[in-house]
């Protein structure tokens, strides 16, 4: 598991692209709670487990939250003229 | 029988891991790496907690909404993510 | 060697922030510190802190991210006060446009265009640190040919500007470039001067 964790931290620091890394991203931040998840079970621990689907949730929104904002930076990133009055 | 379905799901759920992730190694376009992460570790990552739900049913409506949450939101991020990179993408070419 | 799992993740953590590091595009250490923020969840969860990892989850991953990029977007921006009438279809802006972004964004700087109604307005601006630099037409005796002038009022962005040996292109390639330094003490402290010549 932590093998198939280390495969996309390895793809975000090769890659040059922001899109290829986000799409790296997401796939560790899905990882990362289903290990947690795994571990709450192995140790019979609930609040762990409350954690890690709390952070598939807000791990999965703050990246669309980036997502978007990468997105709206990316369209402005043609000069835009300001007219000042 | 509950213990070898327990594992099964697990290792499953390992492989489908497995084979989606090196896809990120290739030199492939960003929605079709997209396609394959997110089938695979969705696919993947509900096996998993489906094996877990098996092996400790204490915790499984904990699980059950880690797997609501995980289709869910998963498939939202995707579709954000595709929608944007696209975006993008048609932008530099044209 | 029974909680061997729990070094290897708790490796992870510095492994990441390593990387976070060495990032020199702002945008991709943006991303990278989405995954820090993901293997730090995971860390302290591993080693039984439920309630810091969910402050980091919330914190690291949704807030911080969010904050940054806006304070990376109003800041890493160069400004470029014009009059209003300057013409800006012709090809020669354009192509001082285009230079002058490719010369820039090696520092990951983005160029914005500001348009101001009068001449006392831009300089106004220009003495008020609102803007970076000015472009602006210059007289030329001969003919009705524009030729193109940018002021600058700070060194660094001179110093990027300028034609360099250590860049294959120069930033203003298909013009001759002629530069001039001098002071104005009623201005700014130092003015650079670069007159476009097409």
């Amino acid at each position: 598991m932590i093998l198939t964790l280390l495969i996309p931290i390895y793809q975000t620091w090769h890659e040059d692209n922001v899109w290829q890394k986000m799409v790296a991203v997401s796939s560790i931040s899905s990882k990362v709670s289903i290990i947690t998840l795994v571990i709450s079970v192995l140790r019979d621990d609930w609040m762990m487990g409350v954690v890690g689907v709390i952070i598939i949730t807000v791990g999965n929104a703050g990246l669309m939250l980036l997502a978007h904002l990468l997105k709206k930076i990316g369209e402005n990133d043609s000069t835009q003229l300001i007219i000042n009055n | 029988m509950i213990n070898f379905l327990t594992y099964f799901c697990l290792i499953s759920g390992l492989i489908f891991w497995l084979w989606g992730t090196p896809v990120l190694f290739q030199k492939r376009s960003i929605l079709y790496k997209l396609h394959s992460l997110s089938v695979a570790d969705t696919l993947g990552s509900i096996l998993i907690v489906v094996g877990l739900s098996l092996k400790i049913p204490s915790e499984l409506p904990l699980l059950i909404l880690a797997i609501i949450s995980l289709t869910i939101w998963n498939t939202m991020l995707g579709y954000v993510l595709a929608y944007s990179a696209n975006n993008q993408e048609e932008k530099s070419d044209g | 060697m029974d909680d061997l799992y729990i070094y290897l993740i708790v490796a992870l953590l510095p492994l990441s922030s390593l990387m976070l590091m060495i990032e020199v595009n702002p945008y991709h250490a943006l991303v990278i510190r989405g995954i820090l923020g993901a293997v730090a969840v995971l860390a302290y969860v591993v080693l039984g802190a439920a309630d810091v990892a969910l402050t980091e989850a919330l914190m690291g991953t949704m807030l911080a991210v969010s904050l940054y990029i806006i304070a990376i977007r109003s800041s890493l921006v160069m400004r470029l006060g014009i009059i209003k009438s300057l013409p800006t279809q012709t090809d020669d802006f354009t192509t001082l446009v285009t230079n002058v972004k490719k010369a820039i964004n090696d520092v990951y700087l983005r160029l914005e265009v500001v348009a101001y109604d009068s001449q006392e307005a831009l300089e106004k601006a220009l003495e008020e640190k609102e803007i970076h630099g000015i472009c602006s037409t210059y007289n030329c005796a001969d003919d009705q040919n524009f030729k193109y002038e940018v002021t600058l009022r700070i060194e660094r962005i001179y110093q990027l500007l300028k034609p360099n040996k250590r860049r294959s292109f120069s930033p203003l390639n298909t013009l001759a470039v002629r530069a001039i330094i001098f002071t104005l003490d009623s201005l700014v402290d130092s003015i650079f001067l670069i007159i476009l010549m097409p």
